[in-house]
């Protein structure tokens, strides 16, 4: 490879990107001038509103008849707090409050406390508001009074008794004492946050140039003169590629550096106003230059995972879409820093996303693992490289250049200036895939929680509903979208053999795979369980057949077949079978249910009708709903069902004659002549 | 000289209910253009023409057939070497406003592999032939058309390439930027240089061209010197010649719509986004 006309390619990509402004402001302002500003402005917040509270002055209503302890121990406190906190205490009239709760309501007290006699003592009960700041705040001095009381009453009727007050309220003496070094202490706070941050800035930073250098550059319609030169796509690629994974970087810098000086900033206030414990910075030495390393590793693996998406958009606006889907998938997997106890294990250390924030998290509490420390960045930037190298490779200039618009968002589009007929454009389907799951994700658990199996329908109904209105909306043929065509009997029987071979291979996969991650297996047994519920005939409505129609007409309908229409065939089914294997969120289920999916989406693709899948997929939930309802039954006809662990042989023997069965449903499927 | 062996380029179009059609924007042409010769290509809107120079420049891969230029004995026909002796100009060939024309041809010189000084020698030439001075280091998005249309000029020529080809380079200037086109690509045919290109107009063609490739539907309908086309139609004007034979060839002088709608979808089809 020819370096020099890279490094020019380069230098004209970086200057390209530098004298736009859009970069430039993206780059720069948001952290060198933005987070300042934040920070000053919560400053002054909190600074005001500590100020508001200082002077403040809270009035207590006490109702407690004769007794006045409460009352004077709640004087005594108020004058002494004055001259610690400042703030004052004014007793309101109880007899001048007619209805103590309008009177809180309008805030001319902040507390009331009503005191009588009860079984020989007193009993108070406080009214307060706790969504009025100053009530709230009344009332904690209110709590603090009476647990001074009640300390002082204790110790006077144990003196009465004639007992040691000692040995009565302490029995027993203990002491609790923080063994981890005060930057341990630090570094497991910013271990948690600073991950997620880093990866977030990175693919901020990232992607504008990304998007800028492809998609931009056809738009301004400088990418066919570049093509003019005798440049092989390679060295376009790398070049371009390696102009963003620097803007990523310097990016990302610059958010920890302003970030850094902010935290440095607060922790010398802190240190002046008060002794925090000191650190020692210079123990963080070691832990930043992996971090460093690990900025570096991961902007060169966010930079080619970016390009790769918008290398193929003919448009700014078709490339943000394109970014939107990669943006959720990557944000998710940051917060893998917020989860605790998870531990950065070799096959851990080869995820991408997840390696770095755990990598980041365990160098901020100082548990060092060379070995890990370089598998995680050798395989970022193996990562980076298989990826640019392949999209050199599959980058066709001429089709991005001067093949028509297609797949571009047509939901945005005046519906008058829809043409009728075809199947959704892939970008509308991302959109509203997106947003389909994330309604299934909030949504839906809030149903699930709250209405247990009507709730699940309820899941199932938004999968089915707001994609069709996506397909109505942009007026598009629902026979082609969905594949509601008819086919043969050897379609059905076809796809029978099918289910009952997948389903046994699966069993074989939930046992290989329960082995291998016992926490997650766990989990989904108990959601799965608690869900179901007493009601037979409505566990297999929800779970086998609701399924089977809305999961179905979703992504054997809707997805597979706007990926159809775009790309080959082969990835079309590849990706939806991921995409189905992903929606099941769950590690354990992820390989499982992604080969249900691909054989369902063979099962649509040779049939050329979602009918069979429907079929395929309702056996297929029904088996599982028989197995948890009639176990025994089910333990009769496959023995390995009820095993807690299965044998090498078991495994075996499910695979065998689940190859066979899946086998003969293909030769069945053979015979099937799409209609 | 750059010779143009049996291209085909086929395209994929999808009709309505999914069924797929194929079109030859560009069906079986073979051409040569000499050293010191223009050839002028010739031929209604989605004839072919802008296909067939991209083909001829190796932006786009031809279906089947071969581009090869010829310089003295050696015969260059990889895709890379072929570039390298090109210089393309077309409507799209935009030129990337954020950097100065200066920096521009510095690093388009770099690209093309020529030593730093010898670029800017060359540069200091290019910049008093086409009087670039005042402009040099300005911007391009600063610029006015008239002087785009210059700065696209000299991105051509900072490699001194032995073939150009220009995609309708005279659309939509003024006289006095076409004219200032026109004596360039006269200047580079009396320096030896090869010329092709493509034209709506037809007395510029009839002016400037050494021999007319007239195209219609993806093939060559007819080929010679201005006064050999009009002595073979027996028609006074190349203007008249050309409606002729498309109006032979087809029975109408309308183009077919359904045929053009596929020339220039970089331009005025992909610009609908």
């Amino acid at each position: 490879m020819n370096t020099k006309i890279i490094r020019t390619l380069v230098k004209k990509e970086m200057l390209d990107v530098f004298r736009d402004k859009k970069t430039v402001i993206m780059m720069m302002v948001v952290p060198v001038i933005l987070y300042p500003l934040i920070f000053i402005g919560a400053m002054q917040v909190v600074a005001f509103i500590s100020s508001s509270m200082e002077t403040q002055n809270y009035r207590i209503a006490v109702d407690a008849g004769d007794d006045d302890a409460f009352l004077h121990k709640l004087l005594e406190q108020g004058e002494a707090d004055e001259e610690e906190n400042a703030y004052e205490i004014t007793i309101v009239d109880a007899a001048s409050v007619a209805d103590y709760e309008a009177a809180l309501n309008e805030e001319t007290i902040d507390v009331y406390v009503a005191g009588k006699m009860q079984d020989g003592r007193m009993q108070y009960d406080v009214y307060y508001l706790n969504s009025v700041t100053n009530s709230d705040y009344a009332a904690g001095i209110v709590m603090e009074a009476f647990d001074e009381l009640r300390e002082e009453m204790t110790r006077q009727r144990i003196e009465a008794a004639g007992l040691n007050v000692h040995e009565i309220l302490e029995p027993i003496g203990y002491e609790k004492e923080n063994m981890s070094s005060s930057e341990q202490s630090l570094g497991s706070i910013m271990g948690s946050v600073l991950p997620f941050m880093l990866i977030i800035s990175l693919l901020m930073g990232t992607m504008y140039p990304a998007i800028d250098t492809t998609a931009g550059e056809r738009e301004r319609g400088t990418l066919e003169t570049i093509l003019t030169l005798p440049v092989t796509n390679r060295q376009l690629i790398v070049s371009k590629f390696i102009t963003v994974a620097v803007i990523g970087m310097i990016s990302a810098l610059l958010n920890i550096l302003s970030m850094g000086g902010i935290a440095f900033y607060i922790y010398a206030i802190l240190e002046m106003q008060s002794d925090v414990g000191s650190f020692d910075m210079a123990m963080f030495v070691p832990a930043i230059l992996v971090c460093m390393l690990a900025i570096f590793a991961f902007s060169l693996f966010i930079s080619a995972v970016t390009m790769c998406v918008t290398s193929f958009a003919k448009s700014y606006k078709e490339a943000n879409n394109y970014i939107t889907p990669l943006m959720l998938v990557v944000m998710f997997v940051g917060y893998i820093g917020f989860i605790p106890n998870l531990e950065l294990t070799r096959a851990m250390a080869m995820m991408p996303v997840a390696n770095i924030c755990l990598l980041i998290k365990n160098m901020l509490v100082f548990k060092v693992d060379y070995g890990l420390i370089a598998v995680v960045l050798i395989s970022n930037v193996a990562y980076a490289v298989v990826a640019i190298l392949f999209l050199s490779k599959i980058y066709d200039s001429e089709a991005i250049l001067f093949s028509e618009q297609k797949g571009s968002l047509q939901l945005f589009e005046k519906r008058s200036n829809l043409r009728k007929g075809g199947v959704p454009t892939v970008s509308d389907v991302w959109f509203v895939v997106a947003v389909t799951i994330l309604l299934v994700l909030y949504a839906g658990s809030l149903l699930q929680v709250k209405y247990g199996l009507a709730g699940v329908f309820g899941t199932q109904l938004i999968l089915l509903l707001v994609p069709l209105a996506l397909v109505i909306y942009t007026k598009k043929d629902m026979k082609l979208t969905y594949g509601f065509t008819g086919t043969g009997a050897a379609g059905f029987v076809g796809s029978a053999f099918l289910a009952v071979g997948v389903y046994l291979i699966n069993i074989m996969l939930a046992g290989g795979l329960m082995k291998l991650f016992p926490q997650s297996a766990e989990n989904v047994e108990t959601t799965f369980s608690g869900i179901m519920g007493d009601n037979v005939p409505a566990a297999f409505l929800v779970i086998a057949l609701a399924p089977a129609v809305c999961e179905e007409m979703l992504f054997r309908g809707l997805i597979l077949h706007s990926l159809k229409a775009r790309y080959r065939v082969v990835s079309a089914i590849a990706i939806t079978a991921a995409l189905f294997g992903a929606y099941h969120m769950s590690l354990v289920k992820f390989i499982p249910t992604g080969l249900l999916g691909a054989v369902l989406c063979y099962v649509v693709w040779k049939t050329g009708s979602i009918y069979p899948a429907m079929l395929m997929h309702f056996l297929n939930n029904a088996c599982s709903v028989i197995v948890t309802y009639f176990p025994e039954q089910a333990g009769r006809v496959v023995p390995m069902l009820m095993r807690d662990t299965l044998t090498f042989s078991d495994g075996m023997l499910l695979l065998g004659a689940g190859l066979i069965l899946l086998g003969i449903g293909a030769l069945v499927l053979r015979k099937c002549r799409k209609t | 000289m750059i010779k143009a062996d049996h291209l085909i380029k086929t395209f994929v179009r999808n009709e309505k209910k999914n069924r797929k059609m194929e079109i030859n924007a560009v069906d079986d042409i073979s051409l040569t253009v000499e050293e010191g010769e223009i050839v002028g290509i010739l031929g209604p809107n989605g004839a072919g023409k802008t296909t067939l120079l991209r083909m001829m420049s190796r932006l786009m891969k031809p279906t089947s057939g071969q581009v090869s230029i010829r310089m003295g004995e050696t015969e260059m026909t990889d895709e890379i070497e072929v570039k390298r002796h090109i210089g393309y100009l077309s409507n799209n060939t935009k030129l990337y406003g954020r950097l100065s024309s200066r920096e521009l041809l510095q690093m388009l010189g770099t690209i093309y592999g020529i030593p730093e000084q010898t670029v800017e020698e060359r540069i200091r030439q290019i910049s008093e032939v086409l009087s670039m001075d005042a402009f040099l280091d300005n911007r391009i998005e600063k610029l006015s058309t008239g002087q785009t249309q210059r700065a696209s000029i000299a991105r051509c020529l900072v490699h001194d390439p032995q073939v150009y080809i220009f995609d309708e380079p005279t659309l939509g200037l003024d006289i006095i930027s076409s004219a200032s086109i026109i004596d360039f690509m006269k200047r580079e045919r009396d320096r030896g240089k090869t010329v092709l290109y493509s034209t709506h107009y037809m007395e510029e063609a009839e002016y400037l061209c050494d021999r007319i490739v007239m195209i219609h539907r993806g093939k060559i309908i007819s080929e010679g010197t201005p006064a050999e086309l009009r002595e073979r139609t027996k028609k006074d004007s190349l203007r008249d010649v050309f409606s002729g034979l498309i109006l032979e060839e087809s029975g109408s002088i309308l183009p077919d719509a359904a045929d053009g709608s596929y020339e220039q979808p970089g331009g005025i089809k992909g610009g609908r986004a």
